[in-house]
């Protein structure tokens, strides 16, 4: 799949307007506003199983997704960062 | 939200942030969700969901995902998925919610005021609508015993139950989701249409344009349209019916900072400064 960049802005007094209309202080297709145009991948599909997750918790503690939801139904975040 | 524990789901968030940084964010505001540290970009690496538009040196925007949101099943399999191109359009509480419970939840009888007419109705489903936060404009149709609605595509000549929104620039919108559809065939010709019977409900994701919302003298957005239909038996269509709605939607500001960086006094993360100064460092090595 080839990715294209979202990069349509216009600059305004406060920073630049994307083709949506949202303003931020990055211009479109640059650092933490690198959107993509058209198709991205968005990882598996729905009806598929969802791959396990092992990693760490916030307080440094080995997780695994399965194993910590038990047969509980899940909503599962991917997002950017909770320090920016 | 008390609908996602009522319905026992459990929900996680993950980021490439250390895991310092997210006990910050945690402790800062009181999260009940778990967060997840992912600072090599494991995880997200392994799901495909590496963000490879931004350069591997362009510290520290390099290891982020494409954000987005699964909802799992009790089994473990996935039932919704919600990823967005533009990075200010976030799945919003109620369209969680949704996903996880079904729509039972929110299901709410529609008076039927003649019992051979469709009944409709348009709301927002949610109270207001906040900067980046998506909610659903929601559109029901009760349709009469023994009759139907064509869905999309209709046959020539007839029209398809659809949801249109006037423009506004106030309003960011995506592609209105239908419900499925029902084949039904004519008996004279045999010709095989989608139709939908009973109860209809369209979904118009909306966000409120971000750079727009801080408008002081005017706390309201106003969603405006009509709602278009068909109700048909097997031997006699109606006249194509339509309603036009009007919301008033509070508008809130931005929920999150307009700045987006290191900078404490404006950041939503305490030790904000030492934690973005960190990974920049760690990933130049």
């Amino acid at each position: 799949m080839t990715i294209e960049m979202e990069t349509r802005a216009e600059q305004t007094e406060n920073g630049w307007l994307d083709q949506d209309g949202f303003e931020g202080p990055f211009r479109p297709g640059n650092g933490p506003r690198s959107d993509p145009k058209g198709k991205f991948p968005t990882g598996p599909s729905v009806g598929e199983h969802m791959p396990d997750v092992r990693c760490i918790d916030a307080d440094g503690e080995a997780f695994d997704l399965h194993a910590d939801r038990g047969d509980s139904p899940a909503i599962f975040l991917f997002f950017r960062s909770a320090v920016w | 939200m008390q609908e996602l524990a009522d319905a026992g789901a459990r929900v996680y968030a993950l980021s490439y942030d250390e895991a310092d940084a997210l006990k910050d964010f945690q402790q800062a505001y009181g999260t009940t969700y778990k967060l997840l540290s992912d600072p090599d970009s494991m995880v997200i690496r392994h799901f495909g969901l590496l963000n490879t538009l931004i350069a591997e040196d362009d510290h520290p925007w390099f290891g982020i995902p494409y954000p987005g949101t699964y909802v799992l099943d009790a089994e473990g399999v996935i039932t919704h998925k919600f990823f967005e191109n533009n990075l200010a359009v976030r799945v919003g509480p109620e369209q969680l919610v949704r996903a996880v419970c079904g729509e039972s939840i929110s299901v709410e009888a529609i008076e039927q005021v003649a019992p051979t007419e469709a009944n409709a109705r348009v709301y927002l489903d949610g109270d207001n609508l906040p900067a980046c936060v998506q909610r659903d404009l929601v559109a029901d149709l009760t349709v009469p015993p023994g009759r139907h609605v064509y869905a999309s595509p209709a046959p020539e000549g007839t029209v398809a139950v659809t949801l249109e929104l006037d423009a506004n620039p106030r309003i960011v919108k995506r592609e209105l989701i239908r419900p499925p559809s029902e084949p039904h065939s004519l008996g004279a010709s045999g010709e095989e249409f989608q139709v939908h019977h009973d109860r209809v409900r369209l979904r118009l994701p909306v966000t409120i344009n971000g750079g727009l919302t801080v408008d002081n003298d005017s706390p309201a957005v106003t969603l405006s349209g009509i709602l278009k239909w068909q109700t048909c038996d097997d031997e006699v269509c109606d006249i194509p019916a339509s309603e036009r709605f009007e919301l008033s939607i509070p508008v809130e500001g931005p929920i999150m900072p307009s700045f987006m960086g290191p900078d404490d006094q404006d950041s939503p993360e305490p030790n904000a400064g030492k934690h973005f100064q960190r990974m920049i460092e760690r990933r130049q090595g």
